[in-house]
């Protein structure tokens, strides 16, 4: 470990610095309050949801058609049906990128909850098919291969077929296993394919059954939900991101190699700081030359942008990320945000403790240039195998925020057999996470690198007794 | 804060599954007396099924042979005239067969119960599910068989209608 700037000018007695600390902690708690009532409400509405999809069908009177096996089958394939269609539109708004469910959970914790409910709303799905199909045909005494064939046989029933159809290639080509064959974009093309399996839904959900039938409040509220979400999607990841690109106008401005396959490039627009954009905020790019226009990058500001530029630093990892070393200057840039919660505006502790490795370094960059930062309160430390990535290292020391705050920087490979983030030498100096930041619990632990090491950061920290909320973490790797 | 975000989930579903139940159960109130009770004589259903059964007396005595005791019963307003299930017959309709079975308390209509319902092809058993409640409600509600037909089901709604008639038939309403 090599001390970089340590001028410390610890806050002695500054009354004025402490009244305007204790000022900053009171706004702090007052936006950590607002927050977590706005995430609990998020979280109740989603379970409300759920449960009103049910009471769709109480207050339907279905309960009180349950009499026997067979209409308690049909009724449970009803229910079942409620509210898997229900999960897979909770899913969509989630995946609609709404900008307050990003301010206060983040898109991260957004699409976590997504995945995490895809499978159980296929599954809901699938159990409302085959109780129906078993419900009728007790009913009907028919078989249950019959009963299948009848219940295909009306035209809104053909299209329910093929959205469960649909939805069950979205959700195997997303497994995990099943993924890795894919590309990413193949995968998403067909991820794609999900709002056409629910819409295609809808027509059998409206005409068969009596839950939502024609004239009910039922079938308001239902229409309502699709619309909400369907209009989620449509308005802020296309109507609103073509808006602001078009009018920011954005162009590649210049090309800058940062490292070997690393380059940072300059961006020049219009108003681009009407955007807003925090610094460890990240954008979804998108550069339309012939053969980068289809994919859109998420890729972090290094910089906070000012009224004409802005900059972003991306390491070239897949094949998209290297074309992107090849944009010309003036290529058009089309973007999606500003994203994300790894800003100085989501901290819960007086302090501020950062660890970065490798290009991890980008928000991390924006993020101090951007925190208001007193003397003392902040503990930086920069992680690398070899002098090769230390990007951007020499601008962290010399931001106007850092003056009076220590960055540390720790360089050399991980020792061979040993779960760790530090290096092998570290290690053998006994340097511990609290040696590194002796003031951890009372901070606001920032961690951006490669998955891997980023987990084996928070191991350590949660080890050492950090609660969650005090724990940041971008995961990217480019 | 996450056990008060799961409170909150947890109270507000339960209300909002409450309110639904509340609604459901609405139509389901002249149920609930006839389904304890289908044999019907007990006071507790006759005092609130006089004012309806009152009403339906005239045009209930005019058509039937029960008129004796329609017209014996009618100052009393409480006196049972016709109680008890009665079965109607079954109507054949291009979609399937259609019966209906009701259940009378002291002259009114207290429940309808569909015994078959238009079941050829998917569609038409879902045109029924969907038909057969609104109908139900619908003749409970006017207390004969003189309602519209479902729109979109016009079959299954024609069958029903034409059971439950021959139902009444029987009852003498």
């Amino acid at each position: 470990m090599t001390l970089r700037t340590a001028s410390g000018t610890s806050a002695s007695g500054a009354s004025p610095t402490a009244r305007r600390a204790v000022a900053v902690n009171r706004d702090r708690a007052v936006r950590i309050r607002r927050r977590l009532r706005a995430a609990d409400l998020m979280v109740m509405l989603c379970w409300v949801s759920v449960a009103l999809s049910v009471s769709l069908w109480l207050a339907y009177g279905g309960a009180a058609q349950v009499t026997d096996v067979a209409s308690a089958l049909t009724a449970g394939g009803i229910v079942s049906g409620l509210v898997g269609t229900d999960l897979i539109l909770v899913m969509l708004v989630l995946a609609a990128r709404l900008p307050v469910i990003d301010r206060v959970v983040g898109q991260d914790a957004a699409m976590a909850l997504h995945r995490r409910l895809g499978k159980p709303a296929l599954y809901l799905i699938l159990v409302h098919g085959v109780l129906l199909t078993i419900g009728y045909a007790l009913t009907d005494g028919s078989s249950v291969i019959a009963e299948t064939i009848s219940l295909f046989s009306g035209p809104d029933m053909a299209l329910a077929y093929l959205g469960l159809a649909l939805l069950i290639a979205v959700v195997v080509t997303s497994l995990v296993a099943v993924r890795r064959r894919f590309s990413y974009e193949a995968w998403h093309l067909v991820h794609l394919l999900s709002y056409a399996a629910v819409l295609v839904a809808l027509p059998h959900q409206l005409s068969v059954g009596g839950v939502l039938a024609d004239g009910t409040l039922q079938r308001v509220y239902w229409i309502g939900l699709y619309v909400l979400a369907f209009g989620s999607i449509a308005l802020f990841r296309f109507i609103l991101p073509t808006l602001a690109s078009l009018r920011h106008g954005i162009r590649v401005a210049g090309i800058e190699p940062v490292a070997p396959g690393v380059v940072s490039l300059h961006l020049k627009g219009r108003q681009l700081d009407r955007l807003r954009v925090e610094g460890g905020q990240y954008a979804v790019w998108r550069f339309w030359t012939g053969s980068t226009w289809w994919h859109a990058h998420p890729i972090s500001f290094s910089a906070v942008p000012t009224a004409t530029s802005a900059r972003i630093t991306v390491r070239e990892l897949g094949a998209g990320s290297a074309a992107l070393g090849r944009v010309r200057v003036g290529t058009r840039v089309w973007f999606e945000g500003p994203y994300g919660v790894f800003t100085d505006a989501h901290r819960v502790a007086p302090k501020m403790a950062v660890v970065a490795a490798g290009i991890g370094i980008t928000p991390i960059r924006s993020l101090l240039e951007h925190a208001s930062l007193q003397p003392g309160e902040a503990t930086v430390l920069l992680r690398a195998t070899d002098p090769s990535q230390t990007y951007l290292w020499n601008e962290v020391a010399g931001l106007p925020s850092m003056s009076g705050n220590s960055v540390y920087t720790m360089l050399g490979a991980r020792p061979h057999g040993l779960a760790t983030w530090m290096s092998a030498e570290a290690i053998a100096r006994g340097v511990t996470i609290a040696s590194a930041f002796p003031e951890l619990l009372s901070s606001d632990l920032y961690v951006c690198g490669p998955q891997s090491w980023a987990d084996l950061v928070v191991r350590d920290a949660r080890a050492h007794g950090l609660p969650d909320a005090q724990i940041h973490i971008e995961r990217f790797d480019w | 804060m996450r056990v008060r975000a799961l409170a909150a989930s947890i109270l507000s579903s339960a209300a909002v599954l409450a309110v639904g139940w509340q609604l459901g159960g609405q139509g389901q109130v002249q149920v609930a007396p006839d389904a304890a009770a289908p044999a019907a004589s007990a006071a507790t259903t006759a005092a609130p099924q006089a004012p309806s059964a009152a009403a339906s007396t005239p045009t209930a005595a005019a058509p039937t042979a029960a008129t004796p005791t329609a017209a014996a019963t009618a100052p009393v307003a409480a006196a049972p005239t016709a109680s008890g299930t009665f079965t109607g017959s079954v109507s054949r309709t291009r979609y399937g067969n259609v019966q209906v079975q009701i259940t009378v308390a002291n002259g009114s209509i207290t429940d309808v119960t569909a015994l078959q319902l238009t079941n050829d092809g998917g569609k038409s058993v879902s045109i029924s599910n969907r038909a057969a409640p609104v109908l139900r409600t619908e003749v409970l509600k006017a207390q004969s068989a003189n309602v519209q037909s479902v729109s979109g089901a016009t079959y299954t709604s024609e069958g029903y209608l034409s059971s439950l008639q021959s139902a009444l038939d029987q009852a003498g309403l």
